[in-house]
């Protein structure tokens, strides 16, 4: 699904935090920043580069300090909380770092759990379609395994199957490979990308891994995004 | 995949503390509700036994002791009174009947009861008149010839297995006097569904001190007026006899009910700490799995959970576990109410099974699951108010 537009766009936003001082800290600072729809952006930084920060900003978990993010033409940083969720819901997946799969749910279930949240899929579906998607990423024979039960990269493929659930137009990836050794890093980055491409995704990911800096199709330097890269984040 | 899927699925992630929680919850639900019933059931057993006699005549002392023993079997009897006092009073054109009573030992824990057949007439304002269901009544007359001929309540008859034509005794001293069942009587719901019933005859002469006596003994008198009016007249007329006292069974019901009030008071107290002990629980466990599962949380609300979606997954696994706990109570305290009846009951304690559904039972669960929902509420709070961010990396 190509969209037309930037998939998402940045215009100076910042992000601060309250310090134990009282004052704040300051560690985002994005002029301007275009996210281009379909084809996979990786954004490289070193850690505590605010490269999370920047990913929770653009999903919708976090709000930003100032400035205006919109996502497929939507300005999300002027929808109310609760619309908020629902547009991330249905519009946004997210891949994170630990796969934070829930443990007492099967790989069947983490997946369909996501379709619970949106109001994309009809509930009748819900079972065929995580099916699907866990079949389409080999894990065809782990639909009810725990998480407990599954290896590293399996766990992370659920989390994969679990982002494309509601079909999301954007997926985000915080460091998606950084949990995994080498050979799963990279089996796992090409299906992230293999279904993101297939779906016609629009696929951000950020990392300071070297395996992953060459796989998108345009690579952005933190340091450059940030305008107070020296910031922690 | 709906919100009780993921808390039934939670329930069972934490298998162990989940089962506790609900065994903790269903403790306190069956004591409040095996509490409600007995007590319920040890009052309707006093008013199931409630004897239609409005006065009984005995020795002085204690009202309460006299009734407790005379009509419930309860208590020590009360001294003796001559036979001749029973002449008297049923000689007075007030009273309408009187039936003498004597109170004597037991056979296998049930008591002698030595009475005349009045004690079975069918007066038409008795509520239980208690008839034989097999066999017959004794027939010997205070002044004739002993028969030593019993009629069993019918407990009697089922517990130690005695049947018509059957002869028995206890202790070797009794063995002279040998009873012989000539009936049994229908269940009444009294006490009198645990006595044996002998003529009065057979009793002094089986009793050693009174087989000698001149002054044949009797416990006590059952009276019914013939005009309600001359009620007070007769009890004030008896109390002021040197050695009689005359009490009503209705006053002594009040003292029971009264003390029995007092009784629920302090278990309406222990009940509420109760209460309070278990929603504590809950609430720890509920506060505690919340804090655990805050990436969780965080995770759900990164997916797209909205606040009030975590908030009512919280909330419905504390009332989850609050209804298994107060379903489970409800049937444990069904069974704790029973046996603890059937043991009262066969010590002889008036109790009846007070096991009928009615509005006990939907109000406990209705009780139980608003402690669930009071005590899930600052755990439900608590994960509403999760922030995203904060808590989606490794804790």
């Amino acid at each position: 699904m190509t969209r037309a537009g930037p998939a998402a766009t940045l215009r100076g936003v910042t992000k601060s935090f309250p310090v134990a001082d009282g004052g704040t800290l300051q560690v985002l600072d994005v002029e301007r920043l275009e996210l281009p729809a379909a084809g996979c952006t990786v954004i490289k930084g070193r850690s505590g580069s605010g490269k999370t920060t920047l990913l929770n900003l653009i999903a919708g978990v976090s709000v930003p300090t100032g400035g205006t993010i919109v996502v497929h033409g939507t300005e999300i940083t002027a929808l109310p909380e609760a619309r908020r969720d629902r547009f991330r819901a249905e519009q946004i997946g997210y891949v994170f770092q630990t796969f934070n799969l829930l443990a007492a749910f099967s790989a069947l279930e983490n997946v369909m759990l996501a379709m619970m949240f949106a109001r994309g899929v009809p509930r009748r579906l819900h079972r065929a379609r995580a099916r699907a998607i866990l079949d389409r990423l080999g894990l065809g024979a782990r639909l009810g395994h725990k998480p407990g039960q599954l290896s590293r990269g399996e766990q992370q493929r659920v989390a994969i199957a679990r982002a494309l659930a509601n079909d999301p137009p954007l997926v985000l990836a915080d460091e998606p490979c950084a949990s995994l050794d080498a050979a799963t890093a990279r089996e796992v980055l090409a299906v992230l990308l293999a279904v993101c491409r297939e779906g016609g995704k629009t696929l951000l990911v950020v990392s300071h891994d070297e395996a992953v800096l060459g796989a998108g199709d345009r690579l952005l330097d933190m340091a450059q995004v940030n305008g107070r890269p020296e910031a922690g984040a | 995949m709906t919100p009780v899927t993921v808390v039934w699925r939670y329930l069972q992630g934490r298998f162990v503390t989940s089962v506790l929680t609900v065994v903790s919850v269903g403790l306190g639900v069956s004591l409040v509700i095996a509490s409600v019933l007995l007590t319920r059931g040890i009052k309707e057993g006093f008013i199931a036994g409630a004897t239609d006699y409005n006065l009984i005549v005995g020795a002085k002392g204690s009202p309460t002791q006299l009734v407790l023993n005379v009509v419930f079997r309860m208590d020590a009897p009360t001294p003796n009174i001559p036979f001749s006092a029973y002449e008297e009073i049923r000689h007075d054109p007030r009273v309408e009947a009187a039936v003498p009573v004597a109170m004597g030992d037991a056979y296998q824990g049930f008591r002698y009861v030595a009475t005349t057949e009045a004690y079975f007439a069918p007066f038409s304002w008795r509520r239980h008149v208690p008839a034989v269901s097999t066999g017959r009544l004794f027939r010997s007359e205070p002044s004739g010839k002993p028969d030593y001929e019993a009629v069993l309540g019918v407990d009697v008859a089922r517990r130690t297995g005695l049947k018509a034509a059957d002869r028995f005794f206890e202790g070797e001293e009794m063995a002279a006097y040998p009873l012989t069942v000539v009936g049994v009587l229908r269940r009444t719901g009294t006490a009198d569904d645990r006595a044996i019933f002998i003529s009065l005859a057979s009793y002094w002469e089986m009793n050693e001190i009174s087989r000698q006596a001149t002054v044949k003994p009797l416990t006590a008198v059952l009276v019914r007026p013939r005009r309600l009016s001359d009620l007070t007249a007769l009890h004030r007329g008896w109390n002021v006899a040197p050695d009689l006292q005359a009490a009503l069974p209705t006053a002594v019901l009040l003292n029971v009910f009264n003390l029995l009030g007092l009784v629920e008071d302090v278990l309406v107290v222990v009940l509420a700490v109760v209460a309070i002990v278990v929603g504590l629980y809950l609430f720890v466990t509920m506060y505690s799995a919340t804090l655990e599962r805050r990436r969780e949380i965080a995770t759900m609300r990164a997916l797209g959970a909205r606040r009030v979606t975590v908030l009512g997954i919280v909330l419905l696994e504390s009332c989850a576990i609050a209804s298994l706990g107060g379903l489970a109570g409800i049937l444990g305290g069904h069974g704790l109410a029973y046996v603890g009846a059937s043991l009262l009951a066969a010590r002889g304690g008036p109790v009846t099974h007070a096991l009928a559904l009615g509005a006990l039972q939907p109000l406990t669960l209705g009780a139980a699951i608003a402690l669930g929902t009071l005590a899930g509420l600052l755990p439900a709070v608590l994960a509403y108010r999760t922030e995203v961010a904060e808590n989606l990396a490794a804790l």
